[in-house]
């Protein structure tokens, strides 16, 4: 292409695509041999394109089996599905049925805590309060000798009589 | 009795299914393989998308519904796998090169895959918003308005980038 047709480009492709020549292109393309060379070499391109364009696409084609496989992965994604759908409901169901005996275990023993009566509460109160009797008022005579196992020889009458020297 | 009544719905709910994949399997298949260019490849992302659909089913019983649905995703898919994998052809191969003429039909199968492989990389050097739009458009049965509903926009944009893409690789290969 000459310099002077550079400004032809466009109308060149755009000729070449549609099959229609507009903006006087038809004028110059008797005068220059040059452009209707590249408009004729286009043309053949566009020819080439419009063959090889739909291989792009349509190059290969699906395998024999594929509907068979994929309404095979199908299948096994809904036995997956509703195998899944089982364990969900049954966590589900064991979840509630913890929660409701927690809920009603709570309920049952706040309202036991409510329901005392007043005088059973403050014997309650009372009976916390009590302590057992000290040792001293359950010490009874000669329990010593129960404090201590007497030797071989030894008697009984030694811690008697310790205990009426200090009387 | 439930739990029977439960399996013969999935039952039917399958049939169903089936029909609608036996219906579409091709063109999603075709979607996938014009963005990637690997039969593998596109055969993953169809039976991805299928098992996508299959999960929305019950929302997308309406064969039209269905239909766009699938395309879309498809599409997404595809593009989502191909980012992971962007390849580029390595080998130069002049368009001039094959061949005798401009015409494909005297090329051997060779020549013909080295020319598409070719294509395919001048396809991903273009605009996003062009590329999306060859790459759908180039799908045997999807029209404009199946290609403007997958990437959301009317028609007649979508003929428009359609026949700007086509300008650029036509200028591409010269």
């Amino acid at each position: 292409m000459k310099n002077n047709c550079r400004k032809w480009k466009n109308e060149l492709l755009e000729a070449a695509l549609t099959g229609a020549t507009a903006g006087g292109l038809e004028e110059h393309l008797l005068t220059c041999a040059g452009c209707a060379e590249e408009l004729a070499e286009l043309r053949a391109k566009r020819e080439r394109l419009n063959a090889l364009l739909p291989l792009v696409a349509l190059g290969a084609e699906p395998a024999a089996g594929f509907g068979a496989r994929v309404m095979a992965a199908a299948e096994s994604a809904e036995e997956t599905r509703r195998g899944r759908a089982w364990r969900v409901w049954g966590w589900s169901g064991a979840i509630a049925v913890m929660a409701t005996t927690i809920v009603v275990g709570l309920a049952l023993q706040w309202r036991t805590v409510s329901t005392v009566p007043e005088s059973e509460l403050a014997g309650a109160k009372k009976l916390a309060k009590w302590r057992a009797p000290s040792d001293v008022l359950l010490e009874t005579p000669g329990r010593e000798i129960l404090w201590k196992t007497p030797k071989l020889g030894e008697s009984y009458l030694h811690v008697s009589e310790k205990s009426n020297e200090e009387e | 009795m439930e739990n029977r009544n439960a399996r013969t719905e999935a039952e039917e709910c399958l049939a169903g299914y089936g029909e609608r994949v036996a219906e579409n399997q091709r063109r999603v298949f075709h979607i996938a393989y014009g963005i990637l260019g690997n039969r593998a490849d596109a055969e993953d992302v169809a039976q991805e998308t299928f098992l996508q659909a299959y999960r929305k089913y019950s929302s997308l019983r309406a064969a039209d519904k269905f239909r766009a649905w699938v395309n879309r995703i498809a599409f997404r898919l595809a593009l989502n796998r191909q980012r992971g994998m962007r390849r580029r052809l390595t080998r130069e191969t002049g368009w001039h090169a094959q061949g005798t003429g401009d015409s494909v039909d005297g090329m051997s199968d060779a020549e013909k895959g080295v020319l598409v492989e070719r294509l395919r990389n001048e396809i991903e050097e273009l605009p996003e918003k062009l590329r999306s739009v060859l790459q759908l458009s180039i799908v045997e049965d999807m029209d404009a308005a199946d290609v403007g509903v997958v990437l959301g926009i009317p028609a007649g944009t979508v003929r428009s980038r359609l026949h700007t893409a086509r300008k650029l690789l036509l200028e591409a290969m010269k």
